[in-house]
């Protein structure tokens, strides 16, 4: 059987984390803005995985599992904020929500 | 065979301060659904006491000496103790001010005070933690804790879209320290601090660029949750929108807390690189941090508002005294030939110790100051401005010296303290810092720190011209009073000028050797 090297898991990493980068930047829905954020964490995920692997090191694999449990607990905060601005304004579009000056 | 680590009661006293406040929490929590008083200035005052617990363990833990505790996941040592005291300070004042806030608006409830209470746990452990995944977790613990009180009066517009905006950037600043780390782990295989910096000069051989893109990463996640130009854009609104009690703890705890991990994490990070490198980009923040934050609170207005630019500012002074840590011994970098170095870049433990002596006597003194300057404006500000945009006009202080004249003498107080003008406690932070940074040989720097903190004397006096010398509205509407938010005021008040004028017995204990571990 072959093994897939860890060289093909970071660069899938680092695509999913460029990818979510630019989606938090560029994109205008809160809802996706938010998931590109998950997927920068799941990036990260990948990566610890990745070495922890190619290192058979446990505390690598470990990791995760805390990053896992600390997004949902952002994801529950973040989702109940983005339903309080929805509720107040009706739209969940980045540039709409723009009320203090700069 | 399972091997389960040995905890000694000896490595539980580091999270003794956070497992108080946890405590209070939950005891606020259980008091929202089992006594249902109309009254609930109790649940301040159970905050304020559970907080002044956690105060006082943490002070006695600094009186410890140093050391790797929880195999070697966290620190304890005078640098984090000290710190989790001011984070306790900070609270319980905070709490005290959203007595009388939230009674105003009707929406006092235990959660707010609970919520206070477990972002200043996360505080009290990120800045013990020695760890990665430790380190993400609390500063999530915190930054969650945070981005519900912003948002916590729901109804308004301004709050929700604040907590939004936080939410947003806070947690695109965690997801680039994590994937930071996980580099850092790929090079190292090392996720421990005190393990990195043994470990980063042999791997920059061999994967020196995972080395430099996990630098590159950790630093701006930290410059996003510091506030440093250029990762500053949230600041002002999140500031401006949050309830002002809450934006009062952000600006004390949430900083010092990053600051203090920022200084753990890159001391040890610093190991094995090119030392011109984190030198430059310190440098190049804590410039472009004190000149812009100055620069955008000239033109402001609206108090809350030039109030969060200020905060940019003064994270601004306090990184140029993380950038005194990091000079490159100029001899030294030459005989190594620079690039591979590995020799520690922190030679001069007597520069070291007065670094140190001057971001925590700052962080001190910004936390009272910035306590009561943001309580002073949450006792003048009403509940029926919440929608309009002049609610925080510098016209709504004009002859505040008439109407309140306590007050206004308090606000002079931290807004003189705040432009750092003897004998306010404002003015000793600042001599601390930039005489530090000029020991350590950042001359220019410092010139730059001192001529732009002159600039922003402008900003403030101007507060206080407004409170002094303008007549008071006609249709001034009179003031909510509420004692808690009077004795919070008077405490900070009496602690800016008293720390400026006696700062001795502190000032001298924060200047002993062995204050950060490892450094």
């Amino acid at each position: 059987m072959t093994v897939v090297p860890t060289a093909h898991y970071l660069i899938l990493a680092a695509a999913l984390f460029c990818m979510g980068m630019l989606g938090v930047l560029v994109r205008r829905n809160a809802l996706v803005v938010f998931m590109c954020i998950e997927l920068m964490l799941n990036a990260a995920n990948l990566t610890f995985l990745a070495f922890a692997r190619e290192r058979g090191d446990v505390v690598g694999h470990l990791g995760p599992f805390f990053i896992i449990a600390v997004a949902a607990a952002e994801a529950a905060v973040g989702l109940a904020i983005v339903i309080a601005v929805f509720r107040n304004r009706g739209t969940v579009n980045i540039e709409e929500i723009q009320s203090m000056k700069h | 065979m399972l091997n389960t680590p040995t905890v000694t009661m000896f490595d539980l006293h580091v999270v003794l301060p956070a497992a108080a406040l946890v405590f209070g929490a939950i005891v606020l929590m259980l008091s929202e659904v089992f006594l249902s008083s109309p009254n609930r200035t109790y649940m301040a005052v159970i905050a304020l006491v559970t907080s002044g617990i956690a105060g006082v363990v943490a002070l006695n833990n600094a009186f410890e000496p140093a050391r790797l505790v929880l195999q070697g996941f966290a620190v304890i040592d005078p640098f984090s103790s000290f710190m989790t005291v001011m984070v306790c300070l900070g609270t319980g004042l905070a709490s005290l001010l959203a007595a009388g806030f939230l009674k105003h608006r009707n929406a006092e409830r235990g959660e707010f005070y609970a919520l206070m209470l477990f972002a200043a746990a996360g505080m009290s452990l990120l800045a013990a933690s020695n760890e990665f995944i430790t380190l993400f977790i609390n500063l999530e613990v915190l930054s969650v804790a945070t981005y519900a009180l912003t948002a916590f009066l729901r109804r308004g517009p301004r709050p929700a879209e604040a907590g939004f905006k936080y939410f947003i950037l806070g947690a695109f600043a965690g997801a680039l320290l994590l994937y930071g780390a996980a580099l850092l782990y790929g090079a190292t295989g090392t996720t421990r601090l005190s393990d990195l910096a043994t470990l980063l000069p042999g791997a920059m051989a061999t994967r020196g660029g995972l080395v430099y893109a996990g630098f590159g990463l950790v630093l701006a996640g930290f410059a996003f949750k510091v506030a440093a130009v250029p990762f500053h854009m949230w600041t002002p609104d999140v500031y401006e929108g949050a309830p002002t009690p809450v934006t009062a703890l952000m600006s004390v705890g949430v900083k010092a807390a990053a600051i203090v991990a920022m200084v753990r994490t890159f001391l040890a990070l610093v190991n094995g690189l090119d030392p011109q490198v984190p030198f430059i980009l310190f440098s190049l923040l804590a410039l472009l941090t004190m000149v812009g934050g100055n620069l955008l609170a000239m033109p402001q207005r609206n108090v809350k508002r030039m109030l969060a630019y200020s905060s940019i500012a003064h994270a601004g002074y306090l990184l140029l005294g993380v950038t005194a840590l990091f000079v490159p011994d100029a001899a030294r970098s030459s005989d190594a030939g620079g690039v591979l170095s590995a020799t520690p870049l922190l030679a001069n433990a007597a520069v070291n110790a007065s670094v140190y002596k001057g971001i925590l006597f700052y962080l001190l003194g910004y936390t009272v100051t910035s306590i009561g300057a943001f309580g002073t404006l949450a006792a003048i500000e009403r509940r029926e401005d919440e929608t309009r945009s002049n609610t925080w006009d510098l016209e709504r202080l004009a002859g505040l010296a008439q109407r309140q004249p306590g007050w206004a003498a308090a606000m002079a107080a931290f807004m003189l303290s705040l432009a750092g003008v003897p004998p306010m406690v404002g003015f000793l932070g600042k001599l601390y810092i930039f005489s530090a940074a000029v020991d350590a040989g950042l001359i220019w720097l410092a010139v730059v720190g001192v001529l732009s903190s002159v600039a922003g004397t402008y900003y403030y006096l101007r507060v206080v011209v407004y409170m002094f010398m303008r007549p008071a509205a006609a249709d001034a509407p009179a003031t909510f009073r509420h004692w808690t938010t009077e004795v919070a005021l008077v405490v900070s008040a009496v602690a800016t000028v008293a720390l400026g004028i006696v700062p001795g017995p502190i000032a001298e204990w924060l200047s002993r050797a062995g204050m950060v571990f490892g450094g």
